[in-house]
């Protein structure tokens, strides 16, 4: 299916979106995290992990299969809906039907679901893929709309190898050849972070107190693959003794790779209200892409992205930062997000001030309640806990990650070049 | 005479993730022999040090994969190897003269050879008398 | 390991061709007076194709910042781990930024606001790499 445009709210002035408080998250679902499908187990694939996280978010929602009319996915979790691993074929032969193509084993498509799960309902599909934080707002804008009524919203994440692209090219074209003879890559991370340092006094060690509270908090989360897997503590000592990926990136500045899916059932406020838990209400979403104006996005290109994405957020819902009890942005790479915090000037941080946040008391019950659900360095490269704390905080069911105030969450991701802002409320506002 | 292990974790070790072939039975077997048991991984430290606890075997170091000059450092002993299943592994036993295993020829314990009669072999071939 | 060579392109082909006989150039909209690199096929302020043309830089930039990289995913560099990656800021448009390893400049001692001077670096297929040097008074 080709992609939709034109539903992303990326013009300024953006106004208060017009379906402010009329659509809502109502429940979320997650299937075992794994850190690699074994290539065996066909009750462990990326489509059989997704039709457990969309059964698991429809019953959370205590609703029936019938009732979903809408299909909203990121086949294979990126933009474009393409997997971040190697494909399975055609290498490797294929497997009886339903996984005699890709659809199921390295992407999952709403078509595919919905033929697995028996949904004859379904009015309205859309595979075309991108962030999770894109695919919520293309529902919440679905919904209001009048599209579907009762939207599944699934994301899948695998990864067959386990670990991000190697490039084996000895010939580079497009793109490429401006970078790869240099070996520019990841490289383009440190020197942003470095350039922050600089700027602002600051150092790598400072992030340690900001990555060892997101692993405390995403072994309180059972989505968590560190919560299922490795379940004992990351320390200061842990982060410090990282070795450096492309200085100032290091290896734990880097989610891990796993293989899982989670969905999430988006509906309008009044059939929210009539389900399980009490609706999430979704204010505002907002969208934004950037291009550096040269090969390099820098310091300065990374804060004026920044700055126009927030301004636009808080533009879109009508709120100021002092109204964002949790605030959760972004963290895959882990050495960006005090961007999006300096953006947002959340707690009165300005530019240059995140790492003396992250000094302060950011655990989920203090003051500061900061990824309260991991982020992706305390739970895997899922990118869900964005969402699924968010709303078990608003509906009051964090457990021991509960923050005392849960009114109003904000998430931010997925780079400063390219992000998505949504604003969930307690309330309809 | 002491000689040091330094085992990779994921992809090497059977409790790795991808499991490697080398089993803890192996290292243990290792260990009651006599050898410095050690490991150098991108797990995190603490991550490693639960998994030595958890076999109860006794590491005499952890480190992560840069940190192998540190091993060498911290650690007397007549030779050091290490075990591992990538490039990094084996560029990173070359730069710090540990002698290299792959995971795949660790599965046969070929470091219980190491121990001659005249003492123990190092990566460059000698032996080291006892 | 020789490092990736550089195919150019319909695009591309002006600029290595320049860099073939040792100039660097940028591409410019004579309507905009606004430099542009890497090139692309209109002009990205005014969206028009017809007034972007060709012009040669200096040659003379500044560093204004880098990266060491020690894991590349780009195998062709992994045998020279860990090597620096600069960040050059050309003279007369310090918002057109070039890459450079620096050859010559120790890991991890890159002098940030150096100045600097293109040259080039012969690679296979007659590609001519540009790169950068530190320039000494």
């Amino acid at each position: 299916m080709a992609r939709e445009t034109g539903w992303e709210r990326s013009r300024d002035p953006v106004g208060i979106w017009e379906h402010r408080g009329k659509v809502a998250l109502a429940s979320r679902g997650h299937a075992p995290t794994d850190r690699r499908w074994d290539g065996v187990s066909m009750d462990k694939t990326l489509g059989a992990y997704t039709i457990i996280a969309a059964n698991a978010a429809i019953e959370d929602a205590g609703i029936k299969p019938s009732d979903i009319d809408g299909i909203i996915t990121s086949p294979g979790g990126q933009p474009g809906g393409a997997p971040i691993g190697d494909t399975w074929g055609p290498v490797r032969p294929y497997f009886a039907p339903p996984y005699n193509t890709e659809d199921g084993l390295t992407q999952v498509t709403g078509e595919w679901l919905a033929r697995q799960m028996g949904l004859k309902n379904v009015r309205y599909f859309n595979s075309h893929g991108d962030t999770i934080w894109n695919l919520i707002g293309l529902a919440a804008q679905c919904v209001g709309d009048g599209r579907c009524n009762v939207a599944l919203v699934t994301y899948p994440t695998g990864n067959l190898e386990g670990r991000y692209h190697r490039n084996p090219d000895t010939r580079v074209r497009g793109p490429a050849q401006w970078s790869s003879p240099w070996g520019w890559g990841l490289s383009g991370q440190g020197f942003t972070f470095e350039q922050y340092c600089r700027k602002y006094g600051s150092n790598h060690d400072r992030m340690a107190p900001f990555v060892v509270q997101e692993h405390k908090n995403g072994l309180l989360w059972p989505g968590s693959y560190y919560a299922q897997h490795e379940p004992q503590p990351f320390t200061t000592e842990d982060y410090l003794n990282g070795r450096w990926i492309a200085q100032n990136l290091s290896i734990f500045d880097c989610d891990r790779p796993v293989n899982t899916a989670a969905a999430y059932i988006v509906t309008t406020a009044e059939r929210a209200r009539d389900m399980r838990h009490k609706p999430v209400y979704i204010l505002d979403h907002t969208e934004s892409t950037f291009q550096p104006r040269s090969l390099v996005q820098d310091l300065d290109d990374t804060e004026a992205f920044c700055k126009v994405q927030a301004e636009r957020s808080y533009a879109g819902s009508g709120l100021r930062p002092k109204d964002i009890d949790i605030f959760l942005p972004y963290d895959g790479f882990a050495v960006f997000t005090q961007y999006f915090i300096e953006a947002f000037r959340w707690r009165g941080v300005n530019k240059g001030e995140a790492h003396d946040l992250y000094a302060m008391d950011i655990t989920p019950q203090g003051p500061n309640p900061l990824n309260t659900g991991g982020g992706n360095m305390g739970t895997g490269r899922m990118r869900t806990a964005f969402f699924s704390d968010p709303i078990e905080q608003i509906q009051g069911r964090a457990g021991a990650r509960q923050a005392k105030k849960a009114e109003i969450a904000v998430t931010h991701g997925v780079l400063p070049g390219n992000a998505a802002t949504i604003v969930m409320s307690s309330t309809p506002g | 005479m002491a000689i040091l292990l330094s085992f990779d974790i994921d992809g090497t070790l059977e409790v790795g993730d991808p499991p490697g072939g080398i089993t803890m039975e192996m290292v243990r077997r290792a260990y009651e022999a006599g050898y410095l048991i050690a490991s150098c991984s991108d797990r995190a430290l603490s991550s490693q040090k639960a998994m030595w606890a958890r076999y109860n075997i006794p590491a005499v170091f952890t480190a992560s994969k840069h940190q192998l000059p540190n091993m060498r450092a911290a650690i007397t002993a007549d030779a050091y190897y290490h075990i591992g299943d990538r490039d990094t592994d084996e560029q990173i036993a070359a730069e710090n003269g540990f002698g290299f295993w792959w995971n795949h020829e660790g599965v046969s314990e070929p470091w219980l050879t190491l121990q001659t009669p005249h003492g123990v072999q190092t990566p460059g071939g000698e032996d080291v008398s006892g | 390991m020789p490092r990736p060579v550089p195919a150019p392109d319909p695009l591309s082909k002006p600029f290595w061709d320049a860099c073939a006989q040792g100039k660097l150039m940028v591409q410019k909209c004579t309507m905009c007076d606004r430099k542009q690199f890497p090139p692309e096929a209109t002009c990205r302020n005014c969206g028009w194709a017809f007034n972007l043309t060709w012009i040669p830089t200096s040659g003379r930039g500044t560093i204004v910042g880098y990266s060491v990289t020690y894991d590349t995913r780009i195998n062709a560099w992994v045998p020279d781990q860990p090597f620096n990656n600069a960040v050059i800021a050309l003279e007369e448009d310090p918002a057109i930024k070039f890459h450079s390893n620096l050859p010559g400049v120790k890991v991890n001692e890159v002098p940030v606001g150096a100045k600097v001077e293109v040259y080039f670096l012969d690679l296979e297929d007659g590609i001519k790499l540009p790169e950068w040097k530190l320039v000494h008074h």
